[in-house]
């Protein structure tokens, strides 16, 4: 009898997953998603939309951070090339949204080679602070470059149209954005189990290590930022399209700590984690602006007041909490209970 | 000619708020090994108090200075104690996003203390100016320039004779030895906390009296970054020079190029500081392979 979960070729290692119940919930869940526009108002819509941008974006960072231990402070700065990218290509230019989104993940790729050069000979503060500094030098530079920019006015958006499809309602673009984060997903998924991926993985844990043992640290440190801003850049020309207006203003500091906050929450270094983490914290300001209203009716005075204050405090506290008492994330608590739940009654 | 000089002048006064941020930095920096992402929003809280006792207590100059180093000190301990002691010994990556995470909660809280507005820090004293020849002087920035000085060569003497200041020292060079010398590193380690938020406080007194308060304050940290990066992490008195030299960069790329090079002036500094000299122009170079 088998005892235990062996296995017996290099092929079932690297398995996306062995066992057909994830198969079967996964196609389960993809099934809800599909017909989830048919059923959900437009309030419940728009988080639905907001998390699956959300999932891509934080996928993107997850291969720098999560996989390979670089901290990026400044991921909000690919996240607003790409959707300059997208929208000067095509409101500007008036080229096809598929130009537009080939644009919007060249362009940070592109611009991530110049803020990965540094991170070749800068680790753990020094780079974060260097990430810092270049979404800092984006920004100005979008605001100076005024013919290509518009500069502080911003660039609006349509909604586009792909293969002679129209994604100008929400429920299509729910479609097209569900598209996007199983494209991201898939790949990140992929990328993880390939040789590029354990490479990656070997120069967080131990970059002297990888080194002895042929990793060339360069080369790959510098994939990892080009195919992060690649993501990222994606999810910055959705999140473009879905405000319908691309400016400054739009992609405020606050987003490269959520994408860090979700990677905290689901716990660094996993997919499902980031899928995990994005929904926890997404609906976090809305889960708890319903919590406070059953208190009372002056909290939610509060809420409609200072909703961006109320949102950047609960990020930083659930950052804190989380860092403290559940460090693994999410994905951590998740692997606990499902121990807890074979093994019961023994301690494992 | 005067306008450069003029430049150069209001350059060293605002370096020199600068130079204090990052000397606060600095010292965090040197104790316990970490960068405080929250350096900014720390200052701006006790400026905010000082402005509160200002309007509330009294306008005096000393009875607000006062008050507003106390509570700078109180603010220190307390995040150290409730924040960070519990984080000690994990990796850098979770204490630094413990401070990151502070940050933008002391940032918020500032729109539910108090509010949104801008306000004047005014206690009388600090904006006349003083003429020497055909330039102007402002006596608040005479008096920045001064507290920064006279504090690099007092947090020089602390560290170069005072027990205390050896004691630090050895905790930033190596803390298990330190520990087996019977030196107390939490203790160490709340001093720090409480110098480096004392130092910001008095920055952030010091800016508002001179421009205004208002919750973008928060920002200040964030120009006080390349100064430090300039003089180098771990070296304390480098980092109140290096925000000098930055004060003064700013302010010429604000007068000969354009105001948006004035505000990113810095971050280009840090970019090319740390392609070349990592470490800073003061700092100690880590050895390390790979």
């Amino acid at each position: 009898m088998r005892t235990g979960d062996f296995k017996q070729s290099y092929g079932e290692l690297v398995a996306l997953t062995d066992s057909p119940p994830v198969w079967l919930w996964s196609a389960v869940l993809l099934l809800a998603l599909i017909l989830a526009p048919f059923f959900l108002n437009a309030y419940a819509l728009s988080f639905l939309i907001m998390i699956l941008i959300t999932v891509v974006g934080a996928l993107g960072l997850n291969i720098l951070t999560g996989y390979t231990g670089l901290i990026s402070l400044g991921h909000v700065g690919f996240l607003v090339t790409g959707a300059y990218a997208y929208a000067v290509a095509v409101s500007k230019y008036g080229l096809p949204p598929i130009a537009g989104f080939v644009a919007a993940g060249m362009v940070p790729a592109i611009a991530s080679l110049v803020v990965g050069a540094p991170s070749l000979r800068l680790k753990g503060l020094y780079l974060a602070i260097t990430t810092l500094a270049f979404s800092f030098l984006i920004n100005t530079l979008i605001l100076e470059a005024r013919w290509l920019t518009n500069g502080a006015r911003g660039i609006s958006l349509q909604r586009p149209t792909l293969f002679g499809i129209s994604f100008d309602s929400d429920a299509a673009f729910t479609y097209l954005c569900l598209g996007f984060a199983l494209l991201a997903l898939l790949a990140t998924l992929n990328i993880r189990r390939s040789r590029v991926g354990r490479a990656l993985v070997a120069i967080r844990d131990n970059d002297t290590a990888a080194r002895v043992m042929g990793i060339n640290l360069h080369a790959y440190k510098l994939l990892a930022f080009v195919t992060s801003a690649f993501i990222t850049g994606l999810a910055g020309a959705l999140y473009g399209i879905y405000l319908s207006f691309v400016s400054v203003e739009g992609f405020p500091f606050l987003l490269s700590i959520e994408a860090l906050a979700i990677l905290i929450v689901g716990g660094l270094g996993s997919a499902l984690g980031v899928v995990l983490g994005t929904i926890f914290i997404v609906l976090l300001p809305e889960v708890a602006r319903l919590l406070f209203n059953l208190f009372s009716a002056q909290m939610d005075a509060m809420f409609t007041t200072g909703a961006q204050e109320l949102k950047s405090m609960l990020y930083g506290l659930v950052i804190i909490l989380f860092l403290r008492f559940q460090p693994r994330g999410l994905v951590g608590a998740w692997h606990d209970i499902k121990r807890c739940w074979v093994n019961w009654p023994l301690r494992y | 000619m005067q306008y450069l000089i003029q430049l150069l002048i209001s350059g060293l006064a605002v370096g020199a708020i600068y130079g204090l941020i990052a000397m606060a930095f600095a010292v965090i920096y040197k104790s316990t090994g970490l960068v405080n992402f929250a350096q900014g929003e720390m200052t701006m809280i006790v400026a905010y108090v000082a402005w509160t006792i200002s309007t509330t207590i009294s306008g005096n100059v000393f009875v607000v200075a006062f008050g507003a180093i106390v509570a700078a000190v109180l603010l220190g301990l307390v995040i150290e104690r409730v924040v960070m002691r519990p984080m000690l010994g994990e990796p850098v990556f979770s204490t630094v996003m413990v401070t990151i995470g502070l940050a933008v909660i002391l940032r918020s809280s500032i729109n539910f203390i108090w509010d949104a507005y801008p306000h004047a820090l005014d206690l009388g004293v600090g904006r006349h100016v003083v003429r020497i020849g055909s330039i102007g002087v402002r006596t608040g920035q005479i008096a920045v320039i001064t507290t920064l000085l006279l504090l690099i060569a007092g947090i020089w003497a602390f560290f170069r004779y005072s027990k205390f200041g050896i004691a630090m020292r050895a905790v930033a060079a190596d803390d298990r030895t330190a520990l087996l010398m019977g030196i107390s590193a939490p203790r160490v380690h709340g001093f720090a906390w409480a110098a480096s938020s004392a130092i910001a406080g008095i920055a952030g007194v010091f800016f508002a009296m001179s421009y205004d308060l208002s919750p973008a304050m928060f920002q200040l940290g964030l120009k006080a970054f390349p100064a430090t990066i300039l003089g180098g992490l771990d070296a304390v008195l480098g980092s109140g020079l290096g925000g000098l030299l930055i004060g003064v960069t700013e302010n010429l790329a604000g007068g000969y190029v354009s105001s948006g090079m004035k505000e990113v002036a810095g971050f280009l500094m840090i970019i090319i500081v740390l392609m070349i000299r990592p470490f800073g122009i003061f700092g100690e170079r880590d050895i390390e392979r790979v």
